[in-house]
């Protein structure tokens, strides 16, 4: 924001002080408890470590996206196009909302016995169910974009003649590209969300495997291992979406 | 055609093609793989009829609401705090932006390791689902918040107090409303995943429904939770209107 004065100290590093604090904090606060209840940071990061070192969580982790990529992929393939559909016309809009609000209403994880049915209890349902969380959301988010396309917009091109196809790619396409790329952050983080459950709702595979075998021994250091791999993961994988997002679309940066 | 352009009739004529390709569907399939509206009708009444399903939905629906409550008791206050105050801001950002892509199915393993299974499990997991989604609305709505109010209550020498309760407040219930929006339906899912894990409640039900031969049972069971969704959705929507009259629809398209 313009308006915020300009700090002596720069941003990251107050939030690197506060992520050091805080696992100062927790660290301090973890070994009053017992180890089977929450582990301290320390703990979590040498099991990172003895994961990634003896290749255990690089291989869960490599088939964990697998999936991911395959359902997410898909998702955007058929989810933004149909949005953008749904978006600018009408009556496809009128004659899909109700059905589309139905099933975005239902939360997505009652779909895994369905899943289950369908696609049994491995790799294809997986992609399924990543593909089911993330297909919806990226087709209602672009479907909103592109119907709040101002309308002025439109009038500007077609006062300088612009028609059919050029209104399309020159007008239409650049000012529903921010809610594509929002489309694809939060489609994003359903699909990482998906990917777990899938692991650990169908039969357990990859990273979630790593889960339930830590669970059963009460390896809380190594639960939290995963749960921080998944969620450093998760923020580089925004981080990289914002900064394509930079490069592609300058006029529209929000911070 | 003039009539045929109409939204209602249109959106009408989206919801029987919708329930006709189903019903075509199911018959094709068979009910194994997929149950008809003709089928999930009757079974959706008789679920209603015999008790047990309204009684395990409102068992759920009781814990879900303490856990949202909860969230929206704790996240508006911090969203609030962390919008208006660059200390508060700094500190709590780079946790919430990392716990908010954090799955919760990724902690559930790790919850019920520390919690077990039990009443508080369900309620921690909604809470978890939900908070920080309503912390970054508030947080992103009370940040915008033009600088010019706060401006015009400090030309009429207002008090800090003062133009917090009479200005940032209220240009903050769009945004706080809206968060409950998000939060809410979060707060469903991370209920129905809590309870598919554990197998207790609604969730429960839909495991179970997963295993019989016909899937018009599990179908029922999911149009349920979708009028859940809506109607808590819908309901939110009134009290926004209630509350705060200047609550504009456009707001709520942040999600």
């Amino acid at each position: 924001m313009s308006l915020a004065r300009q700090d002596a100290v720069p941003t990251y590093v107050v939030y690197a002080a506060s992520l050091i604090v805080g696992l100062m904090i927790w660290e301090v606060a973890a070994q009053q408890i017992p180890r089977i209840i929450f582990a301290p940071p320390s703990v979590v990061a040498v099991e990172l470590y003895n994961g990634f070192a003896s290749g255990k969580l690089v291989v869960a982790f490599a088939g964990s996206l697998a999936h991911l990529v395959l359902g997410f992929v898909l998702a955007v393939a058929v989810g933004v196009p149909l949005g953008f559909l749904v978006g600018r016309n009408r009556t496809a809009y009128y004659l899909l909302d109700p059905t589309i609000s139905g099933i975005y209403a239902v939360p997505p994880i009652a779909f895994v016995p369905f899943m289950i049915i369908w696609f049994g209890l491995f790799f294809e349902a997986r992609v399924a169910l990543v593909f089911l969380m993330s297909f919806i959301e990226i087709l209602v988010t672009v479907s909103a974009g592109a119907r709040g396309i101002e309308q002025s917009y439109l009038d500007v091109a077609r006062a300088f003649g612009a028609r059919g196809r050029d209104a399309l790619v020159k007008v239409m396409f650049p000012a529903v590209l921010p809610f594509v790329f929002t489309a694809l952050r939060i489609g994003l983080v359903r699909a990482i969300h998906a990917m777990i459950v899938a692991e650990l709702f169908f039969a357990s595979a990859n990273l979630g495997r790593v889960m339930k075998d830590a669970a059963q021994r009460f390896d809380t250091g190594g639960l939290l291992a995963v749960v921080v791999l998944l969620a450093v993961f998760g923020l580089i994988v925004q981080e990289v979406l914002k900064q394509i997002e930079a490069r592609v679309i300058p006029w529209n940066m929000r911070d | 055609m003039h009539w045929l352009r109409n939204k209602w009739t249109l959106r009408a004529l989206g919801i029987a093609s919708a329930l006709l390709i189903w019903e075509a569907l199911g018959r094709t399939v068979g009910e194994a793989l997929l149950a008809g509206p003709l089928l999930v009708i009757p079974e959706l009444v008789e679920l209603v009829a015999d008790g047990e399903m309204p009684r395990e939905l409102a068992g759920s629906l009781r814990q879900m609401l303490l856990g949202y409550v909860l969230a929206c008791c704790v996240g508006m206050p911090v969203g609030v705090a962390m919008g208006r105050s660059r200390i508060f801001d700094a500190i709590l950002r780079p946790w919430v932006n990392m716990l908010v892509v954090t799955s919760v199915a990724s902690l559930v393993p790790l919850l019920i390791v520390m919690v077990g299974t039990g009443f508080g499990f369900r309620v921690l997991v909604v809470f978890i689902a939900s908070v920080f989604y309503i912390v970054l609305t508030a947080y992103q709505g009370t940040r915008g918040i033009d600088p010019r109010w706060v401006g015009v209550g400090r030309s009429f020498n207002a008090s800090r107090l003062r133009t917090f309760w009479r200005i940032l407040l209220p240009a903050s219930y769009p945004f706080l409303i809206t968060g409950a929006r998000i939060g809410l339906v979060q707060a469903i899912r991370g209920m129905v995943v809590a309870e598919l894990y554990v197998l207790v409640g609604i969730g429960g039900l839909v495991n179970t429904a997963g295993l019989y031969i016909s899937t018009a049972n599990l179908l029922a069971l999911m149009v349920t939770l979708m009028a859940v969704g809506v109607t808590a959705n819908e309901a939110l929507r009134y009290v926004g209107r209630r509350v705060a009259p200047w609550y504009e629809e456009r707001y709520a398209n942040g999600a």
